[in-house]
């Protein structure tokens, strides 16, 4: 414990240095403003600060995209409860009591709540991050192939039936980005797969790629068929912030509490991320909760629940990246893509390789909370401003920040052709339902699957029940498949309710 | 109506079919007793060929009604905007001419880079981009996009190192005459 403090300590004085502290103010700013337009995700932000971090040093380039990470959980609220436009679909459960609570003129106070939200969730979420951090890893450095494969399992499994759409496309999209992970000169055996005599093919398609493609400009030429008209904001008279007495916060302390560690929780689940963990954390409370018959009424409640969930789950998700290597969403891939690219491995044996680098990223959250609190308490007004620049310059810039990111990866033009094609191909998503989460997981994590699996297999004289015999892949493997099944037996028991309502 | 629904479906089988085949004329040297590099994508194209059958045949039973399992996080959106209504909403109607237009534009943009060199071809698809997305202050269009790109450029060239497309012929030697201009070696 002395030496997981002594390493925070040394953590914070090098996020103090200049150039770490000029990357977190940065990824705040950054996250604050990509969270407060609704044509931007939080997702398709850190992607596009990516290509900007390639001559950073490696810790202020983890800093930058955390710190946008972060932030970009807390400002989208401002538009929800202004405007009723979600910055974010994380932010969507803030209309129902934030946006509701502002329209009876206690707007400033419905931001102050946000506010202390934000920071309460933040700072619990990296307070158990650091302390859980350490000894995940030593427990992953026990892990074998299998264990490995089952948390991927788990993984993949939860971003098809924790998210949007049908279960079905959801798999569908999961099941492509598995196989377009394939694509390329296999690994053990130097067979060429899908590659259909292209070259290029043959490296593989880089996630990163696929990630700016079906995020970044698939998003851009969604909007693009509806002329970049979004709904008209309605105007307020000031954007001011009212932080609630200390009194009126501990009257509902039990919904900061559920809320941060759900958060945390749903943070730690590989595929889920701060939108499952924003809507979970509001459900609960409208249906435990103390004052549950007031919800959307406009209490305080309303707002706090989504609001440190989906913060605190930033803490969570760092834990397996960071121990494991698996990033637990888009942003924490992005985040992981960074590590990878400036030749760092995230996972267990990075604590005793780089401890300074993961020690320095934990300690930027911390700061970067409570910055992202004071800037967001004096600058909110100003960086609202934001929404009356014309979407389609943004969205102009968005696609020329997703080519250049394209490029700059590998100095490659035919990465570009491929960025376009996966922003179609995301539009297509998008336009029929199939949610590109699970298809850019599935880009992410299938390298990983295949590995693992395969070297199970060979270990194991090809007994694939090792998965469910061994105690700890067996018990994850198990949960994967009640994860999965979980939807289908809540679909089965609506509609067996329906005819008797 | 159920034919519109099932077409998705089936064309994402069909190709899973076409590339399920493929996967069966991989090429390697098989060592005995272990897997190949077929076994993982035939697996992962099985699994996408039985879910696309699973939708097609779940779509023809239930007479094309949209319902099957949802995801979770779904169905609690679902849900709770029933109940309590809200959600981000595109104001403007669908145009699909000008989302045409706009992946022309991109791939076209895409397919010049390297002729025209990235100022000219960048600062011409922002400008043309913020046309065809409805904005009509020509003044303002022009302006952001020729400093834009011009930050941009000097950013990635001069801060990132990185070599950006230089363009070909005389357009090499404005990209060079720019490049001298922001001090850009």
């Amino acid at each position: 414990m002395d030496g997981v403090l002594a390493q925070l300590a040394n953590g914070f004085v090098d996020v103090l240095a200049p150039a770490n502290l000029l990357a977190l103010v940065v990824g705040l700013v950054l996250g604050l403003l990509v969270a407060v337009l609704p044509g931007l995700t939080l997702v398709m932000g850190v992607v596009l600060a990516l290509p900007f971090t390639y001559s950073m040093d490696v810790t202020a380039a983890i800093i930058l995209l955390t710190a946008m990470y972060v932030s970009g959980t807390y400002a989208g609220a401002w538009t929800s409860i202004l405007f009723r436009v979600p910055g974010e679909p994380i932010d969507v459960p803030l209309l129902w009591d934030g946006y509701t609570m502002a329209r009876k003129g206690h707007a400033a106070k419905a931001l102050g709540w946000t506010l202390v939200a934000a920071g309460v969730g933040g700072l619990c979420a990296a307070t158990v991050m650091v302390l859980l951090a350490h000894p995940v890893a030593r427990i992953a450095l026990t892990f074998s192939t299998p264990e490995y494969f089952a948390i991927i399992f788990f993984g993949l499994a939860s971003v098809a039936s924790l998210g949007g759409g049908s279960l079905a496309n959801a798999l569908i999209s999961l099941f492509a980005g598995l196989l377009i992970a394939t694509v390329g000169v296999d690994d053990t055996y130097g067979a060429h797969r899908f590659t259909f005599g292209v070259r290029i093919l043959s490296d593989g398609i880089d996630y990163l790629v696929v990630m700016v493609g079906a995020f970044g400009l698939g998003e851009v030429f969604m909007r693009m068929e509806h002329r970049f008209k979004s709904a008209p904001l309605e105007s307020v008279d000031t954007v001011s912030t009212q932080l609630p007495s200390l009194r009126e916060a501990s009257a509902i302390k039990g919904t900061f509490a559920r809320g941060t560690l759900l958060g945390i929780l749903i943070g730690l689940v590989p595929g889920a991320g701060a939108t499952v963990a924003s809507f979970l954390s509001y459900g609960i409370e409208a249906q435990y909760g103390r004052r549950r018959e007031l919800m959307g009424s406009g209490i305080p409640e309303g707002i706090v629940a989504p609001q440190t969930a989906a913060t605190a789950s930033v803490g969570g998700a760092m834990i397996p990246l960071v121990t494991m290597g698996i990033p637990g969403s888009g942003a924490t891939a992005i985040i992981l893509g960074a590590f990878l690219l400036h030749g760092l491995q995230p996972g267990p044996q990075v604590f005793e390789t780089s401890s300074h680098i993961v020690y320095a990223v934990f300690a930027s959250i911390f700061v970067g909370v409570i910055g992202m609190c004071l800037i967001g308490y004096f600058a909110a007004r100003y960086l609202v401003r934001v929404l009356e620049f014309p979407e389609v310059i943004v969205s102009a810039y968005v696609v020329m920040c997703c080519i250049l990111g394209a490029f700059a990866a590998r100095n490659n033009i035919t990465d570009v052709w491929l960025i376009v094609v996966f922003g179609v191909v995301g539009y297509l998503c998008e336009r029929f339902r199939f949610p590109i989460a699970p298809l850019v997981l599935g880009v992410i994590l299938g390298p990983l699957a295949e590995t693992n699996f395969m070297t199970t297999m060979i270990s194991f004289n090809n007994d694939w029940m090792v998965f469910f015999t061994r105690p700890i892949s067996g018990a994850i493997m198990a949960l994967a498949i009640v994860t999965l099944v979980y939807p289908v037996l809540r679909h089965l028991r609506r509609r067996a309710r329906l005819p008797a309502t | 109506m159920i034919l519109g629904r099932i077409i998705p479906y089936a064309l994402v089988g069909a190709v899973s079919g076409y590339l399920f085949f493929t996967a069966t004329q991989i090429e390697f040297h098989r060592r005995a007793g272990t897997l190949g590099p077929d076994v993982w994508p035939k697996l992962v194209l099985a699994l996408l060929i039985a879910t696309c059958l699973y939708e097609i045949v779940r779509i023809v039973l239930v007479r094309g009604r949209r319902g099957g399992a949802a995801g979770v996080l779904q169905e609690m959106v679902e849900e709770s905007e029933a109940k309590l209504g809200g959600g981000f909403v595109y104001a403007g109607a669908r145009s699909p001419w000008t989302l045409a237009a706009g992946i022309a534009l991109t791939a076209l943009y895409v397919w010049v880079i390297q002729q025209l060199g990235f100022f000219l071809a960048t600062a011409a698809y922002v400008f043309a981009f913020i046309a065809l997305g409805g904005y009509r202050r020509w003044g303002v269009n022009a302006a952001v996009s020729l400093i834009g790109t011009t930050l941009m450029m000097f950013f990635f060239m001069k801060v990132v190192y990185v070599s950006l497309p230089l363009g070909q012929g005389p357009f090499a030697q404005f990209t060079f005459w720019l490049m001298r201009l922001m001090g850009i070696r």
